[in-house]
């Protein structure tokens, strides 16, 4: 329609008018198409998550790195969703001022929790040095007492360091080690030399359980007008956050993890939360499974690695030369498997530093811009 | 060693031969398709090659006594340090010798006993069984020793020993941009130590004496392929070291919340800590540790980047996160000189961080800090940027008491005064933005007839920074409601721009022309002031009737009264404000005197007849006196003074 013909006529301007609000309901209907889109994606992408291949395993490296690669691709639509052509003043006003500084809020502590992580690799990485040894011991035909012996070493350290209680990892080391100043204990059971604590990178206080407590810490779902504009991919967005954060916690070696929730609160009925649900109980009825029992966390690789360590731990006590022909065969069986995870590590736990390192910049940069969006929304109008 | 060489070539040749000849024909046996003679030919073959095999078994039973003999001795020497109390390296280098020669020997020994594989002997699976054991408890002993060599001469530093190294700045520029006040603490500087021979700086984390003994295990550990065992035990102890050296520079390990949240003092305490004990992380620290992973393992391959890469890692990225928390808080003005010496820092090191780092397993350290500089970068822009708007929007309601120089007008100047110091760094960073500026004000006319130091990037974007504060201080003048004192204002506060720049390296970037045009403003504010107070009360004394000689009696007397009371109000209000500047207030005075008091006693001396004490209240003594109390900043009344006309 062309407003020029109308214009000047009192008719015109109504029409004017109208054509206006027409584009704004236009816009408006844009937005909520986006928004479900948007909730359509975190739907799929969580459902493909929550099925996983042989390959990928719950919580192993691989599929960590896919959930962080969901983490990136969610939290890019979303800025999309919500700063693109966005007029800041919208986001200044309630309740948008209540909920954007409580996403950055959370984000800064996502952020904490990324530094723990990409810490807790390191731990991991530690590990599979160790098996690396222990492997390299048992790979030898024969296997003799010597290279039992070298194995066994290598295990019990690998073992101490998966059931180090990640709440004072340094005290446990200090009382190992006092035998090196000077004395040398007779004690063959001894850990060896090679253990090494977690240097964690915070305050000493500082602890993932207590950091994903206060980011699950007032998150409310939006109800009523607002469930079904802007406030829910906010909504969303948070919740994706809180979850990736939390399943790498229980994932990877982190300090201080006692008391780490196994619950957020997510209404049953939101479309979108099935799949991610579904992983959040999955997940959580493991942790309580292993709260109690040794720390190492439960990424598949590890746990997988704790067996088979065990394992042969228990073969090389029992070990007496030449050795059971059937025991021999299980052993094997077991340094295969060592074997196989410490390849999957040692190509995959690179990569995965470095997807926890992407993620920790990609949210220092969508915080950035969220804050310039509400900087230019408290400027005064020129 | 010789012992066991000569021991085994002896069975070494036959036992080859025939295990060689026994395998083939065993080979030739199972082919399938063989005629019934050639088979028997075989099977024939293949029992005599049976007995000759019992018998050299039996004759290497006996070829295999020299090893278990050799076996046995070497044996006593390892063991015999398995029930020690005492550390080998501790007690002396005989022993260490013999020790490391007994290590060597078992395993001369497993190579020669392995090279017989192909035969198979009960014997020498025994020996090869022991002489493994024997192997291990040495390495498990030799990593034991490793770790408390290291444990043991652990060196410790000081920090002072890198006193040169960190002291930048001695005192800090902690003044917020909201608290305004005083005068900032004067910053020593001391510059002249950035040098970037980083080889000055490596020390010897570990005694050099020491070195040789910890090459010597690394050396057997190495050869009996137990060098993953040597690397983890070297890592785990030097970690630990580095995060003493660490923790005796005082960083605390603080989170990216708690950064975010902290007060500014303690935010640029962290952040001079930070700069400091990057330097020497990197220059002593970090440098050091390198060229002991490289005296240490550099023969075995990549090891001893691997282990510096693994040592490392844990405190950089702490001393990274920091950085990057410093990068993403807010930009506030104040943080502008030290996210300056952190941005200068880090390019500073950035090179020997990739000299460091230089192959894969470090590219993450190097991605890394190549980002934060990027970073740091931007957040001084930013912070630049914002020191620029704050100087700008700074709002006031009341009009500054006195119209002295304002608590901005201190502020700015004394914290650009600074910049100089970082003039290259400024230039560097500010340079794309170069164009905004020069649009941003007018009167800049960057590079025309300037020097070099005053068209740089920096000095544009000084001089918009004070013309913007120029700006601000026009607009503080209209608060107050006497014209005179507006000029006042604008008249202090322009000259202690000009004083500012002339004392400082700030004239360089200013140059001649804006000091010429700056003078010549606040001497006009000068007059202006002159204009609008004295104008109307010379006014009086003027005569406006120059035929005549003397003016009536009644006329001068109102006259004189008009000009008392005008006087005395001038001196009230007048001797409440104040120019801080003793020279700029003597200067001010003497050329108010010289209008005032001229005029006055030219109107004296034109009516001679009717000067008597009732009508001329203030004499022309008096008056010159009275001007010098003016613009001292404490309000006095010239009707209560002492100074009044006595009878």
């Amino acid at each position: 329609m062309n407003a020029n013909e109308y214009q000047g006529s009192f008719l015109g301007r109504i029409s004017i008018r109208r054509n206006q609000v027409v584009v704004m309901d236009a816009i408006h209907e844009q937005e909520l198409e986006d928004i479900e889109l948007f909730q359509k994606h975190v739907s799929d992408r969580f459902s493909e998550l929550s099925s996983p291949s042989d390959d990928d395993a719950v919580l192993s490296i691989s599929w960590l790195c896919k959930l962080l690669d969901v983490f990136l691709c969610c939290e890019a639509e979303f800025e999309a969703i919500l700063l693109m052509d966005r007029d800041p003043y919208q986001l200044s006003k309630p309740p948008f001022d209540r909920l954007i500084p409580e996403l950055l809020d959370r984000a800064v502590k996502a952020l904490d929790i990324c530094n723990a992580v990409t810490n807790g690799v390191e731990s991991v990485r530690h590990c599979q040095k160790l098996a690396e040894i222990a492997i390299s011991a048992l790979d030898q035909k024969p296997i003799g007492d010597g290279e039992v012996k070298r194995a066994k070493r290598a295990l019990s350290t690998l073992m101490a360091a998966i059931n180090l209680d990640d709440k004072d990892g340094t005290n446990a080391k200090s009382t190992e080690r006092s035998w090196s100043f000077g004395r040398r204990s007779g004690n063959k059971d001894r850990v060896a030399g090679q253990f090494r604590s977690l240097s964690w990178q915070v305050a000493k206080n500082w602890s993932a359980a207590k950091q994903i407590q206060s980011t699950i810490y007032n998150l409310v779902a939006p109800r009523g007008a607002e469930a079904s504009g802007l406030p829910s991919p906010i909504y969303t967005m948070n919740v994706i956050m809180i979850f990736v954060m939390w399943a790498l916690v229980a994932a990877i070696p982190c300090q201080e993890r006692t008391g780490l929730p196994t619950h957020f609160p997510v209404p049953k009925q939101l479309n979108w939360a099935h799949s991610l649900i579904g992983l959040q109980e999955k997940i959580a009825d493991e942790w309580k499974k292993k709260e109690k029992k040794g720390m190492a966390g439960l990424l598949d690789e590890m746990q997988r690695m704790e067996k088979s360590a065990q394992s042969l731990i228990d073969f090389t006590d029992s070990f007496q030369f030449p050795g059971d022909a059937e025991k021999l065969q299980e052993a094997a069986g077991h340094v295969a498997e060592l074997t196989e995870i410490c390849r999957i590590m040692e190509q995959g736990l690179t990569p995965l530093q470095m997807h926890i390192r992407e993620v920790f910049h990609r949210i220092v940069r969508s915080r950035t811009e969220f804050l310039d969006v509400l900087e230019k929304a408290s400027l005064p109008v020129i | 060693m010789d012992e066991c060489q000569s021991a085994i070539p002896t069975v070494d040749g036959d036992l080859h031969v025939v295990a060689a000849a026994h395998h083939i024909v065993k080979a030739l046996g199972t082919t399938k398709n063989l005629s019934d003679d050639l088979r028997k030919i075989l099977i024939d073959l293949d029992a005599h090659l049976s007995t000759m095999t019992s018998n050299i078994d039996s004759k290497g039973g006996k070829g295999f006594f020299g090893v278990e003999e050799q076996l046995k001795q070497v044996e006593r020497k390892i063991m015999i340090w398995e029930s020690e109390q005492m550390m080998i390296w501790d007690s002396g280098p005989k022993d260490t010798s013999d020790y490391l020669e007994a290590v060597d020997e078992v395993q001369t020994l497993i190579d020669g006993l392995r090279s017989l594989s192909v035969y198979e002997n009960q014997k020498r699976k025994e020996l090869l069984r022991r002489a493994s054991s024997l192997l291990q408890m040495a390495m498990s002993r030799l990593e034991d020793e490793l770790i408390h060599m290291l444990a043991k001469h652990r060196q410790q530093f000081e920090p002072k020993y890198m006193s040169c190294l960190s002291t930048r700045w001695n005192v800090v520029y902690n003044e917020s941009f909201d608290s305004l006040e005083n005068e900032p603490a004067k910053e020593t500087s001391s510059r002249n130590c950035t040098s970037n021979e980083s080889s000055e700086y490596i020390v010897d984390l570990v005694p050099a004496h020491v070195i040789p003994d910890i090459k010597s295990i690394a050396k057997v550990m190495f050869a009996s392929d137990y060098g993953q065992e040597f690397c983890e035990a070297f890592i785990g102890e030097r970690k630990e070291a580095l995060e003493q050296y660490f923790a005796v520079l005082k960083m605390g390990k603080l989170s990216i919340g708690d950064v975010l949240q902290m007060e500014w003092t303690s935010l640029s305490n962290e952040m001079n800590k930070w700069t400091r004990s990057m330097k020497i992380m990197f220059r002593v620290y970090l440098a050091s540790e390198k060229r002991l992973c490289d005296l240490i393992l550099g023969e075995f391959g990549s090891f001893n980047s691997f282990c510096f890469v693994e040592i490392s890692k844990a405190t950089l990225l702490c001393l990274l996160n920091f950085g990057e928390a410093v990068a993403m808080g807010p930009h506030q003005p104040e943080k502008l000189l030290r996210l300056l010496d952190m941005y200068e820092t880090l390019s500073d090191i950035v090179l020997d961080i990739d000299a460091l780092f230089s192959d894969e397993a470090g590219s993450f350290v190097r991605t890394e800090f190549h980002g934060l500089l990027e970073r740091l970068a931007g957040s001084v822009k930013e912070s630049f940027n914002i020191f620029r708007v704050s100087v700008s929007s700074n709002k006031s309601v009341y009009p500054f008491p006195g119209g002295g120089v304002h608590p901005l007008s201190k502020y700015v100047m004394n914290y650009i005064r600074m910049f100089p110091e970082y003039c290259n760094t400024l230039n560097l960073l500010l340079e794309d933005r170069h164009s905004d500026a020069a649009n941003l004000v007018t009167e800049l006319q960057c590079g025309r007839n300037a020097s070099l130091s005053t068209s740089c990037p920096m000095a544009c974007h000084l001089r918009s920074i004070t013309s913007s504060l120029e700006s601000n201080l026009h607009k503080k003048s209209k608060l107050y409601k006497d014209e005179a004192l507006q000029h006042i204002f604008l008249m202090n506060n322009i000259h202690y721009m000009v004083q500012k720049v002339k004392d400082s390296e700030l004239r360089h970037f200013f140059g001649d022309e804006w000091m010429r045009k700056h003078n010549a403003k606040f001497q006009q504010h000068e007059m202006n002031y002159e204009r609008s107070t004295w104008s109307s009360v010379i006014s009086l004394l003027k005569d406006d009737n120059p035929g005549s000689s003397s003016l009536s009696k009644s006329t001068f007397k109102e006259r004189c009264k008009a000009f008392g009371i005008a006087f005395e109000e001038v001196y009230k209000t007048q001797t409440s404000w104040c120019i801080p500047d003793p020279q700029l207030r003597e200067d001010l005075q003497i050329s108010t005197s010289l209008k005032v008091v001229h005029a006055y006693r030219t109107f004296l001396g034109r009516n001679p007849a009717h000067v008597d004490e009732k009508c001329v209240k203030h004499t022309v003594e008096d008056v010159e006196k009275s001007l010098l109390d003016l613009f001292e900043g404490s309000p006095r009344s010239l009707r209560n003074s002492p100074r009044r006309v006595k009878p």
